[in-house]
């Protein structure tokens, strides 16, 4: 009776818990706090110190609740990620999760074994279990925090977040199991380490793939009843983690590559699936972060603030900063680029849940590592995760939402697979309106003007409050939404989204560079447009991606098979504002004055 | 930089008769020359220079041609307003009915752009171009592209 009564006292407490959480909020986005702190400060204000007064210091059951949470965040991650949006974003993000997870991680354990006065190895244990950047917390800026970003960007810091866990887990269990049995010679560490990571990543990748694949047909062959699709994905999600992780490869690495194949397979039921996958990576987030909130113990926090909160210091100013300008600087990323993904390598669930390894394996002062993770995840989340947004509008780099996103409606055409009719609401500020171009693949069929319907002859321009429907290949539909999709900087200021001149794909920077005494680099003059687009973007460019030109910036318009044909100049002196520099002048002489 | 600076009264042409682009320019050069006293030819063959690496025509009706030529002495511009839209191949393919053509002299490096900056923050605005279509006479659109500049600053 009395384990009965305990489980029921468990699931009351947990549902409170929950609901709270989900009414936080409502608070929490009206002071525009990062709410997974919240969750995380809701589970520290139920736990031993707070009001809750919950003991709860199960590390195991933390750990297992933490991996199935993250798993289902990456495979939701991986599920919404279209590839074509990662086009240009491959290389740098992984040179990101991997030598640039090793540098933060390098940087991090030298300050902490300095600061802590730990042997070097212990350090690199604090910086290894907090280099990654959390995919949870990425993942939940770039969809439900409203915050978007322009897409290479976006892209290369989400796919980062998403595939650097394995080499920080690696790092980290590695580094236990050094420290936990009689160092080896230097040279069979350096293999075992060399293995044991390809491992990892080589038996995650392909679990991950093949998983998605065999998961995909499984679903489209088998007809379910009712509501069963979603929750055949949710399982099989978990199943492809624990898979992955019980034949020793990256169980994060193979659910995020596993949600990445499904979301861009044509599946059945994909809609249900999405909308349940939405719910369940809520729920992950808010039990995992309240969870983590829960087992730590916040009075034992104040003994480390004052060191830990250097190590957050020192790891959001120098670790994150100069592997991200090493690893960044060769894709061509522009300076404000590289400090905003600077800014957005946000700690979070990841290195708590990191953190409780060595406590796990029972490595000394095992506390230790998971306090400072704990005080180094809410430095990240409050400074970091409060400024993103603002941090990104002042660097120019964010696309803040305008209402809703855009919605496509679609319509298969029975009988065949190689079109399907897709209809865009038009809007005032939507790209095609100002000037985009609709790619020759795309099939004009009619247009939806006051009530009546006009074909495309008769509707000429698109006009605002239009609906235009397209005939287009299913796997280039999502091309088209760029095209219809409202533009936010055509709304934050009066600029011309393009560019204020349009070139030819075919013109050479030195020409352009001439016209406007640009200062380019020698190396770039002979590339005509489209090949400096081609290498910039891994020969996958798109309509709205940005190059920095010197003192101009240059805008992909108009694209087709890859290849940009015209794209939109946008001189800086055209976009400063007309009267503040002036102003911020006189304020600075005067300032010098004063001096 | 102003308008005032680029642009003088005798520059504005209230009735240009083309009836396609290069006329236009055509045109256009001829006024150019007559005000700066350089040749016809040469600055015409600038500004197809410049339209052969992409048109000047950004959209909305409005046209700002440009060029560089070492022979200038300072900026000069010459504004002129369409009898009948002609296709300028713009971006968004609408005709072109206000054309603002902007000379610098070769070097002018920074005040180039500004001036640029300065023509194109003014024809960006759909209620001056509004009133730039309604205006009667040469005059009138003079005072209108001077004006505009008393209000701003």
């Amino acid at each position: 009776m009395e384990s009965i009564e305990l489980a029921n006292g468990v699931l009351l407490l947990g549902a409170v818990l929950v609901l709270v959480g989900i009414l936080s909020s409502l608070v929490a986005t009206r002071f525009g706090a990062p709410l997974l702190l919240i969750f995380l400060i809701l589970g520290m204000l139920a736990g031993e110190d707070g009001p809750g007064g919950i003991k709860f210091n199960d590390y195991r059951l933390t750990y297992m609740i933490g991996s199935l949470a993250l798993a289902v965040i990456l495979f939701d991650g991986g599920l919404r990620t279209k590839i074509s949006t990662l086009r240009g974003a491959v290389g740098p993000a992984i040179s990101l999760a991997t030598v640039g997870v090793l540098i933060t991680a390098g940087l991090t354990g030298v300050a902490a074994s300095y600061i802590f006065d730990l042997p070097p190895l212990e350090g690199f244990l604090i910086g290894a279990v907090v280099c990654s950047t959390d995919a949870a917390a990425v993942f939940f800026l770039m969809h439900a925090g409203g915050l978007q970003l322009r897409r290479r960007v976006g892209a290369t810091l989400e796919m980062e977040s998403a595939t650097n866990d394995p080499v920080a887990v690696f790092l980290t269990v590695m580094v236990v199991q050094i420290i936990q049995a009689a160092p080896t010679s230097f040279v069979d560490q350096s293999l075992t380490i060399i293995e044991t990571l390809t491992l990892q990543t080589v038996i995650g990748g392909l679990v991950g793939i093949f998983g998605g694949l065999a998961a995909s047909s499984l679903l489209n062959r088998i007809t379910l009843p009712g509501g069963l699709h979603p929750v055949l994905i949710i399982a099989l999600t978990i199943l492809l983690y624990a898979l992955a992780t019980v034949l020793h490869g990256s169980g994060f690495l193979a659910v995020y590559l596993a949600g990445l194949v499904l979301g861009n397979r044509p599946l059945r039921a994909s809609a249900s699936i999405i909308t349940v996958n939405d719910a369940a990576t809520w729920l992950s987030q808010i039990v995992m972060f309240m969870v983590l909130g829960l087992l730590v113990t916040p009075s034992r926090l104040l003994d480390f603030a004052l060191p830990a909160g250097l190590i957050a210091v020192f790891l959001l100013l120098i670790g994150r900063p100069v592997a991200v300008w090493l690893c960044l600087s060769p894709f061509g990323f522009s300076w404000k680029e590289k400090t905003l993904a600077s800014w957005v390598g946000l700690r979070g669930a990841v290195s708590i849940f990191l953190a409780a390894i060595p406590t796990l394996s029972g490595v000394s002062h095992a506390e230790l590592y998971f306090d400072v993770a704990f005080v180094v995840v809410l430095v990240s989340l409050l400074v970091q995760g409060w400024t993103l947004t603002w941090a990104a509008s002042k660097l120019d780099l964010a696309l803040p939402r305008t209402g809703a996103p855009i919605h496509r409606s679609e319509l298969d055409l029975p009988g065949q697979l190689a079109l399907e009719m897709v209809g865009y609401p038009v809007r005032a500020e939507s790209a095609i309106v100002n000037g985009a171009a609709v790619p020759p693949w795309a099939r004009a069929a009619f247009v939806v003007r006051h009530q009546g319907i006009l074909t495309p002859s008769q509707a000429g321009r698109l006009q605002a409050n239009d609906y235009a429907y397209y005939l287009a290949p299913p796997d280039r539909v999502a091309r088209l939404d760029q095209i219809f999709a409202p533009h936010a900087e055509l709304l934050a200021s009066n600029e011309p989204f393009f560019g204020e001149f349009t070139f030819k794909g075919t013109v050479t920077l030195r020409e352009v560079a001439a016209f406007y005494d640009l200062n380019l680099e020698a190396g770039l003059m002979n590339r005509t447009i489209t090949d400096l687009f081609a290498a910039r973007f891994e020969n996958k460019p798109e309509v709205g991606d940005h190059l920095r030109l010197g003192s101009a910036e240059i805008i992909a318009r108009e694209v087709d098979d890859d290849r940009v044909l015209s794209a939109g100049l946008q001189l800086d002196v055209l976009s400063a504002p007309a009267v503040k520099p002036k102003r911020v002048g006189i304020w600075m002489r005067k300032i010098l004055r004063l001096n | 930089m102003e308008i005032s600076d680029l642009l003088k009264p005798e520059a504005v042409v209230a009735h240009l008769k083309a009836g396609n682009k290069k006329q236009a320019l055509q045109e256009l050069s001829k006024y150019a020359a007559e005000i700066t006293g350089v040749n016809e030819r040469r600055i015409f063959e600038t500004l197809l220079e410049r339209e052969r690496l992409g048109t000047t025509g950004v959209g909305n009706g409005i046209a700002i041609p440009h060029g560089k030529l070492p022979d200038f002495k300072r900026m000069y511009g010459v504004f002129a307003r369409v009898d009948k839209p002609l296709d300028f191949e713009a971006i968004d393919e609408q005709p072109v009915d206000l054309i603002f053509l902007l000379l610098a002299p070769e070097g002018a490096g920074a005040d180039h752009l500004k001036a640029l900056a300065r023509v194109s923050r003014l024809l960006r605005d759909p209620v001056m171009c509004e009133k730039l279509r309604g205006a009667e006479s040469a005059d009138g659109l003079y005072m209108l592209l001077v004006q505009n500049e008393a209000q701003a600053a």
